[in-house]
């Protein structure tokens, strides 16, 4: 951009410090967190009370933490379901509809083998959450693994059918669990039966065992990704298809793989918030509101850049903020909507902030000698 | 059709002295070329001969070093295509430049000094139809881009520059892209264009059979230098494949022991489609030996690169059988043919051969890491791949700041010599090296030619590729020139001429549909 006598220019940054990453993700933070007072300018209550209200109840409260925890559980996994397929340069929209599929198939274990009577249990119930989580995995996998197979085989762009998937799902979801559906309550409220007590997931300390799960993924992606044979594979397609190729990786089956995990990861989302989390048990009727949630998986894992153990911080302050500033929208009067509209500013100034990251401004003087004005005669000739 | 008087006349455009330097390469040493009004001039010279850098020059996309042109005698200096258009320079590029969403008429208005702001379709529209009915040719103006054949949007590329008021069209390659029916039709509109508008042509090409066929003057570039200047009319096509080539060919005839081992290839009536769609490689048969070299000389764009892909299991054959060892292995996947010891040097180093952000050690990996002697558990043997590594940066010479400086910040030649060593490594019993010392420099090359002859010593048969004639008549035990997709012939070295494989390379002496 020409400003006058001086020029104004993005250009690379050389060399970038570790120190900078942190500096430049805290003062992103900070920007989303000033920005937001906006939001809080209506409330009578001061700035000040705002913020605290927020912080103290994610990450103070004992309610409060636990349902950060729950959430950022719920957003870990959904982050490994887009951070897989983004490492072999392909992007899982379809996050959503493959938490459906998880939670439909989990319960779709208790419902045949017509166990989600407490009376009738006809396996073990240990055996039976192994089951349920076996069964919610495998249909994520097949819905992913769905989009996969079409980029792979047909080259039909895998944003477009994932992001039908999520429409097809949710409304299957609909059909179950409303009136008349197979997994309907018997209050008839449009929801899922709840879950016997002998099929919750077990509690370590209080937590559902999915947070040892979403741990221990965190490490093994990105060992995955560092050492293995099969990382290496990942990355290189993800990096230049055709080098891969050259090299004796097979697109086809490359592609499928990393659907197929990441609807895995997803369905397992799903199933923790439907299965796992204490005083839900059950597909509720708001389930969307979660689906939709599942979206932030996607930018913790940009702003990562591809790191699942880097997308753990991240994930604890989307859940954080998400659910305090939904709690101090109900204790302080503020506006319908802050929780998400902080999420989306805090998405804004990490985006940006990668620019100024990976790019830094140049302000230079441009000689005198090439200001020279275009001559707009033509000779005659 | 009659040439125009072709006494010497005022050029229309001139270019006198023309230098211009890119780091390492002089890649145009004063050149003088004088277009007469009204002519077809053609431009001839192969890949590398400075073509397109004349043409960028003349169409202000590039700034000459020393030199200067002049149009109608009056000494002009272009900053940009944009004065080059306003003076009556139209250029066609080799590849499109079309918006393929768009319709014809938009694309046509693009970049219109007019249309900046409002854009005014309706009158535009009346104007491209005047000027095509004038210049009787028909383009449908409302059909998009990508419905039009390759041969439609060249015309629409042409009536653009018409329309942008071009009196002179440079057309760069033209016939790259085009099948044997859209050449014949873009040369006749060519020439009535010349003929009945007194549109001036400028044609570039390493096509001889169309510098015959429409041409009034030639004149022929090598190596940066004008080596002939000649009326089409008075030319021979053996003399101008002289020129082209140069008659100054050094043999430097690598000393190899010729013993040739047991058959190893059969390659049998070969066929593949390129990109496009089209058959880029039609039918051919050879078979090689170990410790043989076949050299492939053609002109870039001629079934080269489909016939290595085809080898190396990266594009299905159309048709035909590739057998390894006895074994047919056409509709193997490139890693069960490297398993074979299928070795594969692709042209193209950055795109397909390596990968930019990562490091060298990962580099190296790109060929190793389905190799059980390189996996443990699953785990990619990093220790091992770093040694290796180490061993192929010491013994191919590769100049990097560590093993793990990206590969992106390697120059061409250290980068070739990575993937030459990455892949000798595994000891291929095929080696199939595609353009293996294009853009290297002089030591780079002798490297990476006297490596390909150790490696025919080891055992190995190979497959070279090239477009230089001076590298194939010297490592190779057969030359088989390539035009079009097919082989001209398969020559043993002793009976291979410069002149007789040169002429094949450019079209001469072989069936040529739609010129001739």
């Amino acid at each position: 951009m020409r400003l006058g006598r001086y020029e104004l220019t993005l250009e690379p940054r050389p060399a970038r410090p570790a120190i900078f990453t942190a500096l430049t993700a805290v003062v992103a933070i900070l920007l989303a967190l000033a920005l937001s007072s906006f939001l809080f300018l209506s409330s009578d209550a001061p700035l000040i009370d705002a913020y605290r209200a927020m912080f103290s109840y994610a990450f103070f409260n004992p309610h409060g933490v636990l349902a950060t925890v729950h959430r950022s559980i719920y957003l870990l996994f959904c982050t490994y379901a887009f951070l897989v397929p983004l490492r072999a340069g392909l992007w899982n929209i379809g996050l959503p509809g493959q938490v459906y599929a998880g939670g439909l198939a989990a319960f779709a274990v208790p419902f045949v083998l017509r166990t989600h009577n407490p009376q009738t249990l006809a396996l073990p119930p240990g055996l039976l959450i192994v089951l349920m989580i076996a069964a919610a995995a495998a249909a994520g996998a097949a819905t992913g693994g769905f989009a996969g197979l079409l980029r792979a085989k047909l080259q039909v762009n895998e944003i477009l059918v994932t992001m039908m998937l999520n429409s097809i799902l949710f409304w299957l979801v609909a059909y179950m669990i409303k009136e008349g559906g197979p997994f309907m309550s018997a209050t008839g409220e449009g929801e899922s039966f709840g879950l016997p007590s002998s099929l919750h997931a077990p509690l370590l300390l209080g937590v559902p065992v999915t947070a040892v799960l979403a741990l221990c993924v965190a490490v093994l992606l990105d060992l995955l990704f560092a050492k293995t044979a099969l990382g290496y594979r990942i990355r290189a397609f993800g990096e230049n298809p055709a080098a891969a190729r050259y090299g004796g990786i097979i697109p086809v089956a490359l592609s499928l793989l990393v659907f197929l995990l990441g609807g895995a990861f997803a369905a397992l989302a799903g199933y923790h918030y439907f299965a796992a989390v204490p005083g839900v048990y059950k597909i509720p009727g708001n389930y969307g509101y979660y689906g939709d949630l599942g979206f932030y998986g996607i930018i913790a894992a940009l702003i990562a850049r591809g790191s699942s153990l880097g997308a753990v911080p991240i994930v604890v302050l989307f859940a954080g903020l998400s659910v305090g500033a939904r709690f101090a929208q109900g204790e302080l009067r503020l506006p319908f909507g802050v929780d998400y509209a902080l999420l989306g500013l805090l998405m804004m100034t990490f985006v940006a902030s990668h620019v100024l990251y990976h790019f830094r401004f140049g302000w230079r003087r441009i000689p005198s000698e090439a200001l020279q004005p275009v001559p707009t005669e033509l000779p005659r000739g | 059709m009659s040439p125009p008087d072709l006494a010497p006349t005022e050029p229309i455009l001139a270019a006198r002295g023309i230098t211009k330097r890119f780091p390492g390469v002089l890649a145009l040493d004063h050149v003088d070329l004088e277009i007469q009004a009204g002519e077809i001039h053609a431009v001839l010279g192969q890949n590398g001969a400075g073509k397109t850098t004349l043409m960028n020059i003349l169409f202000g996309l590039l700034q000459p070093d020393e030199g200067a042109l002049y149009l109608r005698e009056q000494r002009i200096r272009f900053r940009s295509p944009h004065d080059a258009l306003a003076r009556g320079i139209g250029m066609v590029h080799q590849t499109r430049r079309l918006v393929s969403a768009h319709t014809v008429l938009e694309n046509i208005a693009l970049g219109h000094p007019r249309t900046r702001g409002f854009l005014n379709l309706r009158s535009t529209r009346l104007e491209v139809e005047a000027l095509g009915n004038r210049y009787g040719f028909t383009v449908p103006l409302g059909a998009r881009v990508w419905q039009l054949s390759e041969g439609e949007r060249q015309w629409v590329e042409i009536l653009k520059a018409l329309y942008r008021g071009a009196e002179i069209l440079i057309l760069d390659e033209p016939t790259a892209a085009l099948t044997p029916p859209e050449v014949k039709t873009l040369l006749a509109g060519l020439q009535t264009l010349v003929r009945d508008h007194g549109v001036t042509v400028l044609l570039v090409t390493h096509k001889l059979p169309i510098v015959m066929a429409v041409s009034h003057r030639v004149t022929v570039l090598r190596s940066g230098r004008v080596v002939a200047r000649l009326r089409t009319a008075d030319a021979a096509e053996e003399s101008l494949v002289q020129h082209m080539i140069g008659r100054d060919i050094a043999f430097r005839t690598m000393n190899r022991s010729a013993e040739m081992g047991r058959p190893l290839l059969q390659v049998e009536q070969l066929s593949a489609f390129n990109d496009k769609g089209l058959l880029a490689l039609r039918g051919v048969s050879f078979s090689l030996r170990e410790g043989e070299v076949l050299g492939v000389a053609g002109v870039t764009g001629n079934g080269q690169e489909e016939l290595a892909q085809v080898l190396a299991g990266l594009r299905p054959a159309a048709s035909g059988r590739v057998r390894l060892d006895g074994r047919d292995v056409t509709r193997l996947s490139p890693l069960q043919r490297w398993r074979m010891g299928v070795g594969y040097i692709p042209a193209e180093r950055i795109e397909v051969a390596s990968i930019a952000t990562f490091s060298l050690v990962e580099n190296t990996a790109l060929n190793y890491h389905f190799d059980p002697a390189f996996i443990r558990r699953g785990l990619l043997d990093n220790a091992g791949l770093e040694q290796l590594t180490q061993r192929i940066v010491t013994t191919y010479n590769v100049k990097a700041p560590s093993q793990y400086a990206r590969a992106q910040h390697l120059s061409g030649g250290n980068l070739q010599k990575l993937i030459l060593g990455r892949v000798l490594s595994r000891n291929p019993r095929l080696l199939i090296a595609h353009l293996p010392t294009q853009g290297l420099d002089v030591e780079a090359a002798a490297f990476v030619r006297a490596t390909l002859v150790e490696a025919t010593a080891e055992g190995a048969a190979v497959l070279l590729i090239s477009e230089d004639l001076d590298e194939i008549l010297s490592l190779s035990d057969w030359v088989a020139p390539i035009y079009e997709g097919r082989f001209g012939a398969i020559i043993p070295r002793a009976e291979a001429g410069a002149e007789t494989v040169g002429a094949m390379m450019a079209g001469v002496g072989m069936k040529e549909a739609g010129v001739r």
